[in-house]
């Protein structure tokens, strides 16, 4: 099913906005661009399929695209990298799909003010392969840090494996420029100087278009931040045999001060469950090892040897045991690239189907930690006792805080979905249990997304309950920016702000 | 499977590592071929594939490295020099 509103003539002024080799309406482009890697009803795929899509080289062309969607009432949807965990770039509406992946230009490298300028198209592993030969990178560094791109990034205001110590993409990204839902060009940053990371003019308007998930606007260049490259990495991985110590064992390394600490990452009895069935790494592992804290450490190496000594010995006080550098070393460096995963997962028989990984994050304080991974496991318990198709793959609890590792945690439940599978019924039970496993963030005091966005069918219906009378002041902003509903209608819930 | 260099071909017979793995190449683990048995299409493979395959990855996960920093600090080593 298509909207009614891109007609042919419609089509003729994208191509003379954008070129005729820039815009697509053939079955394939459109259908590629209905999903995303978030849970999706696979089964009711063509109702998010968008009427046409448009790849724009600069931005001016966005402009004139969204000024035209607000002529014609047609919505508008932006995709980056397509490889966000909620469904920002998924269309619900249908309409104009902007794809900016050709725009990936760097613009302009500034050693002196350590930033780099870039279009949003541009993907962190290729910006970082051009910096390398200038000594310095952009530490921006999701699980999709091979395929996800700068735009998508600052539409779901993501979160960095490597964020304790350099910060999340909020903090890297330095200002943008962003063209609003009626068209025009702004720039938003800390004050008005493209290159500064502290103001105190105004009010701080970057952090309003932080996550967005494409409903205030399509951003066409941004000014990053430039660090170091790191001389020396270190990560350690570290065993337990009971939840409890890996819990408090997790606590104290993420407490202990060190600098150069980029993250800490706690698997529990049900991830090492998982991995001991289907990861190479840890199929070998005794039985004893129960659950896992690892540990990495970025920055010069005058800094991290002595650091790592500390880290170890903290590991080993607090009742850890190194697991080995081949499993530190290798399962450290896969998860920059954890999408590159294939993926199966079981039926309770044993017998191995195919499976989507579907990922349902929160920010959670650690003291609540344990918990809420109680609470979790059971939601998907209940969910897989009703329905074959879903496989607990246990949860990870990974530091959440920029510069400083410590405090809460983007703390996530892998769930195993056999997506062929699914039908109205297990959908809607899918829903529910998302609907359920917000909740229980809420009630524990945390968020609903440490990372992800928090639009996901299910859990969007708590954002008004977590956000208070902050949700009454995101609808009259989006009515403000957005008074026909143009940028990505019906996402976040933000169709209550025309009613 | 064509006639020659069979033992690059052919795989050795899997011994169980557990209830649910079986290993026929060194480091290689495979999923019990029994549970792959009422959904999952199986197929022949060739040993120097699998190699090929686990070389590759091994190749990535250095180059990840090497993209990150310049060294790699081993906690092995550490530990040595602790003791």
């Amino acid at each position: 099913m298509t909207s009614t509103l891109v007609t042919d003539p419609v089509i003729d002024e994208l191509v003379a906005i954008c070129g005729p080799d820039n815009v697509f309406a053939d079955r394939s482009s459109r259908v590629n661009r209905a999903r995303v890697p978030a849970p999706f009803p696979v089964h009711r795929w063509a109702e998010h399929v968008p009427d046409v899509v448009v790849l724009p080289t600069t931005a001016e062309q966005v402009s004139e695209v969204v000024k035209l969607a607000n002529r014609h009432r047609i919505p508008v949807v932006p995709r980056a990298g397509g490889t966000g965990l909620t469904d920002g770039a998924v269309p619900l509406r249908h309409g104009i799909v902007v794809d900016v992946k050709l725009m990936n230009k760097i613009l302009e490298i500034d050693l002196d003010d350590r930033t780099v300028t870039v279009q949003p198209g541009i993907n962190m592993l290729k910006l970082n392969e051009e910096l390398q030969q200038y000594g310095v990178i952009y530490p921006d560094d999701p699980a999709s840090y091979p395929c996800s791109l700068v735009g998508g990034r600052i539409g779901t205001s993501g979160w960095s494996l490597i964020g304790g110590r350099y910060g999340h993409t909020r903090d890297l990204v330095i200002s943008f420029q962003i063209v609003l839902p009626t068209g025009e060009l702004i720039w938003v940053g800390d004050g008005g100087g493209r290159k500064v990371r502290k103001s105190s003019t105004g009010y701080q308007l970057k952090h309003l278009f932080m996550g967005h998930q494409g409903t205030l606007g399509i951003v066409t260049e941004a000014v990053l931040e430039l660090v170091p490259r790191p001389e020396a990495e270190f990560a350690a991985f570290f065993s337990y045999p009971d939840y409890e110590t890996a819990w408090r064992s997790t606590g104290a390394l993420a407490k202990s001060g060190l600098a150069t600490l980029a993250g800490v990452v706690l698997f529990d009895e049900w991830k090492l469950d998982y991995l001991r069935r289907d990861d190479e790494a840890y199929i070998p592992q005794p039985d004893d090892v129960r659950c896992v804290v690892a540990t990495a450490m970025y920055g010069t190496t005058d800094e991290v040897r002595p650091g790592a000594k500390r880290l170890m010995r903290i590991g080993k006080d607090t009742g850890g045991a190194y697991l080995g550098d081949e499993i530190s070393q290798g399962d450290w460096a896969s998860r920059h690239d954890r999408y590159a995963t294939p993926l199966h997962g079981r039926l309770r028989d044993g017998q191995v189907v195919p499976m989507s990984w579907h990922c349902e994050d929160a920010s959670i304080n650690w003291s609540q930690l344990p918990q809420v991974r109680r609470e979790w496991h059971e939601i998907v318990a209940r969910l897989g006792d009703n329905f074959r198709i879903f496989d607990d793959w246990g949860m990870f609890a990974y530091t959440n805080a920029a510069f400083k590792p410590w405090g809460d945690y983007l703390t996530e439940i892998d769930v195993g979905i056999w997506e062929q599978e699914l039908d109205d019924a297990a959908w809607d039970a899918w829903v529910t249990a998302k609907r359920d496993i917000a909740a229980v963030a809420i009630a524990h005091g945390g968020s609903i997304s440490a990372c992800h966005g928090a639009c996901r069918a299910g859990e969007v219906d708590l954002v008004p309950e977590e956000l208070g009378g902050g949700w009454d002041v995101m609808k009259k902003v989006k009515r403000v920016l957005d008074p026909l509903n143009i940028m990505n209608p019906g996402k976040y819930l933000l169709d209550e702000a025309y009613e | 499977m064509i006639g020659f260099r069979l033992s690059a071909e052919r795989p050795p017979d899997p011994r169980r590592i557990n209830d649910v793995v079986v290993q026929r190449l060194d480091h290689v683990y495979e999923v019990d071929p029994e549970l792959m048995r009422d959904h999952i299409q199986q197929h022949d493979f060739p040993a120097w594939d699998t190699r090929r395959i686990v070389d590759s990855r091994w190749e990535h996960l250095a180059w990840m490295h090497a993209h990150w920093a310049d060294s790699v600090v081993s906690g092995e080593e550490l530990i040595s020099t602790e003791e």
